[in-house]
């Protein structure tokens, strides 16, 4: 090689590679340039290359040329269009891209370009001559950026974007209510449903969906799936049609239709293998042979990504006003508003006693029969709405905080580039091109503090969406997607702005001659100082707020945690087993028998049972009306409410749910069907005034009367923050419909951990009953904690920003009170020379952060006071305003901030006199 | 203060590139590679010219009128140019020093009024 410096052969092939790459650099440059001095950049690269040591000493000039080259190539490319364009006007000017004042008068969208790329690589080499400041701060707005970018992409997927379907805001769904009922959601039946298919001219398609579990028999391995029942309009109002094969036709709903499905994309993949041929073929749900007539596209489910198989369902021929449960959506028809349907629904309420005279009107009045349309997605995101914006409004609150450390270290360095902006002002730059210089550098580091931050993010959403957390809804679409990239760039900009003004009016001020003269310790010193500590009572007043938050969270928590589930969630196993529906009620009671059986008789097991109604896990029981022998009802009073599930014998005792009156479940409730019925005390108590046992209930008028031989405690079946409700346990014999015992809960308690018991379980379970598919198997106690797994969500999320805002604020205090107290050093160590003791000293200091702590206090107890009660719906056994968690708030963050301050206070007490006159 | 003649105040302040570039050219022409390893030498490795600040500037330089291309060097290779100062860049280069001059003075008068 021509370079002629004796290497390594390895290295010269480095060089001749790097070599090549820094020509393609050098392309970039325009034709113009590239001809006078392109081939000197080359030869010049080669033999800095060359003398650069070793591999990487040859990879790092390169890395620097070639960045260098693609920095300049730009700007002379908008420099040559701009002289051909300015040919024959004039060409005499001495215009360098830099230099004197000629070059000021030029405009235009190219010059401003220039000009802007020139203060951006003015800001690059500033800030990489002092990399200690540029990491903190990157660091700093990275965790305020990322923690807001990551709970934007949430918000985005869960609030903001719409449902997956067109048109989805126009998807409606009707819901009925009687809260006389003590029911809260009746959803529809298959009248209403009539009802408004008939009359209303507002919604169109009205169509029916509801998922349910069945076990899947014909694809590769029997499984239990989640199924959607829909009918054939549903396929109108998701405007979503199968990817192969066809929809459901009212053919397929006819009475004695032969039984159909459709796969969904997952399903099809997943019990399919992606098959084509798939078309036709048969297949077992829950028993019921069905042909498969169509796979729907990729990306579409209603509710649950797991969703499976679709089967047609709809209303009866004859349908009856009773029976609620079903979800129906509907369109809302063109040019009809929401407000609309909602006047013309409810107005349709009267016609319900014409087409079922057995309703009369005044069980209507006594149920507080009411009817509201909503939208679906309002529905679908459902009361984690309220929490999501809490949370994201918290991160905010980080960012500010952040934005207030970054605008202080700001201030602290515009001190120290007083000087070099009085130069520039006074050597003739301008107002505006000083604050741009200054901006571009502070927008540089917003955005590399939001390019660090989205990647934070985006690892932290990844994680977020793994574990599952919080039980979202739609947290399977979370991720981030353009909306929330445009959001990361619009936050970092707008916070390297927010940041970069705060310091510009006093170093501006420093374009005056005057702080050429100025020194360190000048005349705006006092005003400067105000804006630091004023920054600083902020960042006070955003943490105490923040702390507030979480620690009215965290209480609930630990309220909603110490709330007596009214069972003993400890050395618990579950695992749901599921028969599928049930032909030979005896053998499915006597398959439940044996498996209990045979788990109580496994070593370390103290007690075994099964049950359709596992306390917290939502689906477990269901509801019905019911009456009682001795207590008749009035042929137009409201019908008693109760909800109700089978238990074998031994299941109260594992769970231990007390018997407090009565008899306990006994084996041969499980092998021979008797008229019997436990009831909760809560039952006993609405009901039978407190004695129940002895009295004979029945739920449905075809069935026999039961005969309550026990009361056992209430149980918080349906959240730890949700009340109890009467319950009814039938024994798992019982003749009694739709207890729940095509999928009951297998519950262990045992002497040692649970689930080390489960690979003995799941032997026993298998020899009973081998082709039963088995769900999840989780601890009680794990249970019980996944039914908290939203709220320990935002807990979890208010606790860390709550931490991070902590933590940011003391660094901040610390850092002003540290500055200014340096900057006191000369007059300190005079005090110190006159004879003032150290602990004075310590108190002067001590006393400037209190008085800053002080302010910030007062300030957040306001904002706190006002901003809590939007908590509300999140807490629990608290309230907003709870003195107890302001004062701890208060105090966590007054000692945090007394430490802050105590060690300048202690540095500024150890003064050397004579060193600190000797500083100037 | 001197040099308000043919437009020198024009170019004041000079960028920092060009100040080297022109003070590396006071001592007599060079090619570019050598203006850079100059102004690396004489500024202790603070200031180092990378390829495109260093044509970039010589461009503008040239333009403006400060510097211009001379005759090879015979003992170089011969597809070098060689640049050397004109008498207009010889003026700016003064007039740029008496500025920092200036400037200096300026500083060292502060600190000594503020040290009282």
């Amino acid at each position: 090689m021509s370079s002629g410096v004796g290497r390594g052969g390895g290295d010269r092939r480095v060089v001749r590679g790097a070599v090549a790459v820094y020509g393609a650099f050098v392309r970039l440059f325009p034709a113009g340039f590239r001809a006078a001095y392109g081939a000197a950049m080359v030869s010049d690269f080669r033999r800095l290359a060359g003398d650069a040591r070793g591999v990487a000493g040859v990879v790092g000039v390169a890395l620097r040329c070639c960045l260098e080259a693609a920095w300049h190539a730009p700007v002379e490319r908008l420099r040559a269009r701009r002289t051909a364009a300015r040919v024959g006007r004039s060409a005499t000017a001495p215009s360098g891209a830099g230099g004197g004042p000629g070059r000021r008068g030029r405009r235009g969208v190219a010059g401003a370009a220039v000009a802007g790329l020139r203060e951006l690589r003015f800001a690059v080499r500033s800030l990489a001559r002092r990399p200690g400041f540029a990491l903190v701060v990157v660091a700093t707005l990275a965790l305020g950026i990322g923690a807001n970018v990551a709970i934007f992409a949430v918000v985005n997927a869960v609030l903001i974007r719409p449902l997956p379907y067109p048109e989805s805001e126009r998807i409606v769904t009707i819901r009925h209510h009687a809260p006389g009922l003590s029911l809260p959601e009746l959803e529809n039946s298959d009248g209403t449903i009539r009802l408004y298919r008939e009359f209303a001219r507002t919604v169109e398609d009205v169509a029916l969906v509801r998922g349910s579990s069945r076990n899947l028999v014909g694809g590769e391995r029997p499984a239990r799936v989640r199924v959607l029942e829909v009918s054939p309009q549903f396929f109108d109002v998701v405007r979503t049609e199968p990817r192969l094969g066809r929809r459901f036709l009212d053919e397929d709903v006819a009475p004695g239709a032969p039984a159909v499905a459709i796969l969904t994309h997952a399903g099809w993949q997943r019990h399919f293998g992606g098959d084509r041929r798939v078309l036709g073929r048969t297949v077992e749900l829950d028993g019921v042979r069905a042909e498969i007539v169509g796979v729907m596209p990729p990306g579409f489910h209603y509710r649950d990504p797991n969703e499976m198989v679709l089967v047609p369902r709809d209303i009866g021929p004859n349908p009856q006003f009773g029976a609620f449960g079903t979800v129906s959506i509907a369109r809302l028809a063109p040019g009809v508003t929401l407000d609309d349907a909602r006047r013309e629904v409810a107005a349709l309420q009267p016609r319900l006693t014409e087409l079922f005279p057995e309703m009369t009107p005044q069980f209507f009045e006594q149920a507080r029969w009411s009817v509201d349309v909503m939208r679906l997605r309002d529905i679908v995101v459902g009361d984690v709405e309220a929490a999501l914006w809490i949370v994201l409004g918290t991160v905010a609150f980080v960012l500010l905080i952040a934005c207030a450390n970054v605008a202080n270290l700001f201030l602290v360095r515009a001190e120290g580039r007083k000087r070099e902006v009085a130069i520039r002002a006074a050597l003739g730059a301008s107002g505006s091109r000083l604050a741009a210089s200054v901006l571009a550098e502070s927008v540089l580091l917003g955005v590399a503090g939001g390019v660090v931050g989205t990647a934070l993010a985006a690892a932290g959403v990844r994680m977020l969406v793994a574990s599952g957390a919080a039980r979202l809804p739609r947290l399977h679409e979370v991720g981030l997607d353009g909306t929330t990239l445009l959001f990361a760039a619009a936050v970092s900009v707008l916070a390297g702005l927010a940041f970069g003004a705060l310091p510009l009016p006093g170093l501006l001020g420093a374009g005056s001659g005057a702080a050429l003269r100025e020194g360190r310790a000048g005349t705006g010193t006092r005003a400067r100082h105000r804006t630091r500590k004023l920054l600083i009572a902020g960042q006070v007043a955003l943490a105490l707020v923040l702390l507030t938050g979480s620690g009215l969270m965290l209480r609930s928590f630990q309220r909603l945690r110490s709330v007596d589930p009214g069972f003993r969630a400890e050395r618990v196993l579950t695992l749901g087993i599921s028969l599928g529906p049930v032909a030979d009620e005896a053998a499915a009671a006597a398959t439940y028998r044996r498996i209990v059986d045979g788990v109580a008789a496994l070593p370390g097991v103290r007690a075994a049972g099964a049950t359709a109604a596992l306390p917290l896990l939502v689906g477990g029981a269901k509801g019905s009306s019911f009456s009682i022998e001795s207590r008749p009802q009035a042929d137009d009073a409201l019908p008693l409410f109760t909800m109700y599930g089978a238990v074998t014998s031994g299941h109260f005792e594992a769970v231990g749910i007390p018997l407090l009156a009565g008899r306990r479940v006994e084996r041969r409730d499980d092998e021979v069907a008797a008229p019997v019925a436990w009831v909760n005390q809560e039952f006993a108590r609405r009901y039978l005034d407190g004695d129940a046992v002895g009295e004979r209930i029945r739920l449905y008028a075809d069935d026999p009367w039961l005969e309550i031989v026990g009361v056992v405690g209430d149980v918080r079946g349906f959240g730890l923050d949700a009340e109890v409700r009467p319950m009814v346990y039938l024994p798992v014999t019982t003749t009694v419909r739709g207890t729940g015992r095509e999928l009951m809960v297998l519950t262990v308690r045992t002497a040692g951990d649970p689930l080390a018991l489960l690979p003995a379980v799941r032997r026993v379970v298998e020899r009973v009953a081998p082709d039963a598919p088995l769900t999840t198997a989780r601890t009680l106690e794990q249970v019980v904690s996944e039914s908290l797994k939203e709220r320990s969500f935002t807990v979890v999320v208010l606790g860390l920003a709550a931490g991070v805002a902590l933590v940011l604020g003391a660094v901040g205090l610390y850092g002003v009170i540290g500055y200014i107290t340096s900057r006191r050093t000369r007059e300190i160590g005079l005090r110190i020379a006159l004879g003032a003791r150290p602990g004075q000293v310590r108190a002067m200091v001590l006393r400037q952060g209190l008085a800053v702590i002080a302010v910030g206090l007062g300030g957040g107890l306001a904002a706190a006071l006002a901003l809590t009660p939007l908590l509300r719906s999140l807490l629990f056994g608290i309230s907003p305003g709870d003195p107890l968690t302001f004062a701890a708030a208060a105090a966590v963050l007054a000692a945090v901030g007394l430490l802050a301050t105590y060690l300048p206070a202690r540095k500024a007490s150890a003064v050397e006199p004579l060193e600190a006159l000797r500083v100037d | 203060m001197r040099g308000r003649e043919d437009g020198v105040e024009a170019f004041l302040p000079l960028k920092p590139a060009w100040f080297h570039i022109l003070l590396a050219l006071a001592d007599g022409p060079r090619h570019g590679y050598a203006i850079r390893v100059e102004v690396e030498a004489r500024t202790e490795g603070r200031v180092r010219l990378w390829p495109a600040t260093l044509y970039g500037s010589i461009r503008d330089l040239a333009e403006a009128g400060l510097i211009e291309e001379g005759e090879a060097d015979p003992v170089d290779d011969a597809r070098r140019r060689i640049y050397r100062l004109t008498g207009a860049g010889a003026r700016v280069l003064a007039a740029e020093a008496a500025r920092m001059q200036a400037l200096v003075d300026a500083a060292r008068a502060t600190r000594a009024l503020e040290g009282a």
